[in-house]
């Protein structure tokens, strides 16, 4: 082997993209990563307990234009109309105990109308933010494709490097065979043996290393994007509910300006009705929605917790054989040095000529 | 764009595209320019309303602003979304990412775009006036113990079923030695008043009616005395909107003669010989006063007469022999905003009704 070409290799300052890896390094990255997931589900976790909120206002408020739409129809009370009416108006907040004629319908009819406008537009207000988490997960997937390429690529970088070490170091095991023991070319190349075990050490835990990191950071990217896709199919549903319910309620309120002041006349009642039956759909879709959104919530949010769990699981148990291992490595080579050491000194040759000890 | 003049819901017009700016600046400036004083509605919530709807329509987050097609203003609707954007404005900043995040992001994706625009529309109306659809409110002028005799004004703010913003200021005077549990109630203390919900109701379900009907109503009730009753309206607006996109497509409010039936039919008729090339606005301003101390019965409104004037015959009996019962006189008077070309037309009105208006013209 020429020597020049022994000492290139020796001396070469592999080059791996990115700042470095250690176990410790990897630990901390894989990490920072899941505290973009951990902040997404949290948000999630957050618009559950609000959807809880919502949805028990939301059906209170149901409950009350449900009643008022059937006393109105004349169909829910025994003892005839208005006795039902007054019934009714003490659902109505501040209205308790008060009679029919005193409170203006169509006043009645507005306060209901901006109640439920501003319900909708409150679980619309989820929309954006399921959008905008949505978004952030996508970038997120971008960057952890990006460390993936870059793993893969120092992974090969270092096997290469690691198999180029091998040939020589067998190269060098058949020249040292062919040489007296002990003497100085022997002691060179076994020089040169030492510092290639010490090479082959740092970049086969490298080869480990950028190989796990690939597979961590691809695993990582799948649960990203389950999360990113459950974001969005919610954020879709909220969508179509809400426009649904946006619809109706800007039928409801043409319909409250059109009946106007005659809906305190019993004519009008028939056109009131219609109206409030509006609305109540509104608020039903509305519900339904926040209720089916319950649902998707109890179902999906919690097992996406446990999933991202064992994946953390996971990821620690694989990190923590590998530190493991890194470190029977380690000490391998140390109780290496150390069987050589002693040998050494039992032969008397320490700080002899041409022994060096392995770089670490 | 001849869709814009349809309804797509009961008395209801969507606006969109350029027509909607255009709409609402010129509405904004002739609310500023119409000098109302607090006869009307507070001009200053109503224009904030009308800056938020435009600042929302800016911001893309509504596709079309909801009109009355009868009155020409934005209709409940409309004036609902702004009250039930403020009450989110808080809560939803709060959640929301700062500006500079958005800021930097914008570009990246739509949704950071959007939201910029969202949270620059929540600040920005955060501390603006707003109209409510209903206000009411009662104070007490005068409280005389002795005598069991108190004063009040009450006062009511109503985005009306016609789709006019209405206020309606009425004085009375309780005499009744019942009046602690009658139409107000006043505080133990006999300081603050509050109408009961009857009267409120009343006045309420009145609203629509001028000032001659509400002081005899209202003075027909037992312990009360009615000393003024006054009226302001904004509204009706008749607008033509020349559409950007189409030549010679124009934009108008589908169901004037709903909103005032004179008023509607000068303004067809004008729009039968004009085309617009600028958008083109009317906007009226009613005020309506019975009262004890107006000097002259009289209508300088070239839009509505005097009940007096226009009551069939087979009822002026009727008509004089409640008048009699009742110590006040009625003064209706309408002032105008008029876009330069609108001008004539409302001058013509005026002179034809031989009524001396305020018209302000819109620079």
């Amino acid at each position: 082997m020429a020597t020049k070409s022994m000492s290139d290799v020796l001396a070469r300052d592999v080059a791996y993209s990115g700042e470095g890896i250690s176990v410790r390094s990897l630990e901390e990255s894989i990490h920072q990563e899941r505290t973009v997931q951990d902040s997404k589900v949290s948000e999630l976790k957050g618009l559950r307990e609000r959807n809880v909120e919502i949805q028990t206002a939301m059906t209170e408020e149901l409950q009350k234009l449900r009643k008022f739409s059937d006393y109105i129809d004349g169909t829910a009370t025994k003892q005839g109309f208005w006795a039902g009416f007054k019934e009714v108006l003490s659902y109505i907040p501040g209205l308790k105990s008060i009679a029919i004629s005193q409170r203006s319908i169509e006043e009645l009819l507005k306060q209901q109308y901006q109640v439920s406008a501003r319900r909708v537009k409150e679980a619309a207000e989820y929309c954006d933010i399921l959008k905008q988490s949505e978004q952030e997960l996508y970038t997120e997937i971008n960057r952890i494709n990006g460390k993936i390429v870059e793993a893969a690529q120092n992974e090969k970088v270092a096997l290469d490097y690691v198999l180029e070490l091998r040939t020589m170091q067998e190269e060098l095991e058949a020249e040292l065979q062919a040489l007296e023991a002990g003497s100085v070319e022997a002691r060179k190349i076994e020089t040169d043996m030492d510092k290639i075990r010490a090479l082959l050490a740092q970049h086969s835990s490298n080869v480990q290393l950028y190989g796990a990191a690939e597979e961590r950071y691809a695993n990582l990217k799948d649960n990203t994007r389950k999360l990113a896709e459950t974001i969005r199919n919610l954020g879709q549903d909220i969508q179509q509910y809400t426009t649904a319910a946006s619809i109706k309620l800007d039928m409801a309120s043409a319909q409250i300006q059109a009946i106007g002041r005659a809906a305190d006349a019993s004519v009008v009642m028939l056109e009131m009705k219609k109206s409030l039956d509006v609305m109540t759909e509104s608020m039903n879709v509305t519900t339904q929605f926040v209720s089916d959104t319950q649902i998707f919530f109890r179902q999906n949010l919690d097992k996406l917790v446990e999933e991202l769990e064992t994946f953390d699981e996971g990821t620690s148990q694989l990190l923590d054989e590998n530190l493991q291992a890194s470190k029977e490595i380690e000490e391998r080579r140390i109780q290496s040095a150390i069987d050589k050491a002693i040998k050494a000194r039992a032969e008397g040759e320490i700080g002899g000529d041409g022994d060096a000890a392995p770089a670490s | 764009m001849a869709a814009m003049n349809e309804l797509v819901t009961l008395h209801t017009q969507a606006l969109r595209g350029d027509v909607v700016p255009a709409y609402l600046e010129r509405l904004i400036k002739g609310m500023r320019r119409a000098r109302l004083n607090n006869t009307y509605p507070d001009r200053r919530r109503i224009q904030g309303s009308l800056e938020t709807m435009k600042l929302a329509m800016d911001a893309g987050l509504y596709e079309q602003l909801y009109v009355d097609a009868r009155a020409g203003l934005p209709n409940m609707a409309s004036f609902t979304r702004v009250l039930t954007d403020h009450e989110l404005a808080a809560g939803s900043l709060s959640r929301m990412d700062d500006t500079a995040h958005y800021e930097q992001r914008r570009d990246e994706a739509e949704v950071y775009a959007r939201l910029l625009d969202k949270r620059r529309y929540f600040e920005a109306i955060v501390d603006k006036p707003y109209a409510p659809l209903d206000e009411h409110r009662v104070q007490l002028r005068r409280h005389d113990p002795e005598t069991g005799t108190a004063e009040f004004r009450l006062d009511l703010t109503k985005l009306d079923a016609t789709g006019i913003y209405v206020r309606i200021t009425i004085e009375l005077t309780q005499v009744s030695s019942m009046w602690r549990r009658r139409v107000i109630d006043l505080d133990a203390d006999g300081e603050s008043a509050a109408a009961n919900e009857a009267f409120h109701a009343t006045v309420y379900r009145n609203a629509s009616y001028d000032a001659e009907h509400l002081f005899i109503h209202m003075h027909d009730i037992e312990g009360v005395s009615v000393d003024r009753v006054q009226r302001g309206v904004i509204g009706p607006v008749m607008f033509a909107l020349p559409a950007a996109d189409e030549p010679g497509g124009l934009v108008v409010q589908a169901e004037p003669e709903r909103g005032n039936a004179r008023l509607a039919h000068a303004w067809r008729r004008w729009l039968e010989t004009n085309s617009p090339s600028e958008p083109e606005l009317v906007m009226s301003f009613q005020s309506d006063i019975a009262a004890r101390d107006v000097r002259e019965e009289k209508s300088n409104d070239p839009l509505e007469d005097l009940l007096s004037a226009s009551i069939q015959d087979s009822e002026r009996a009727r008509y004089a022999h409640t008048r009699e019962q009742f110590p006040f006189r009625v003064f209706k008077d309408r002032k105008f905003v008029v876009t330069a070309g609108t001008e004539p037309l409302v001058k013509a009105i005026c002179q034809a009704a031989g009524t001396k208006n305020l018209i302000y013209k819109l620079r």
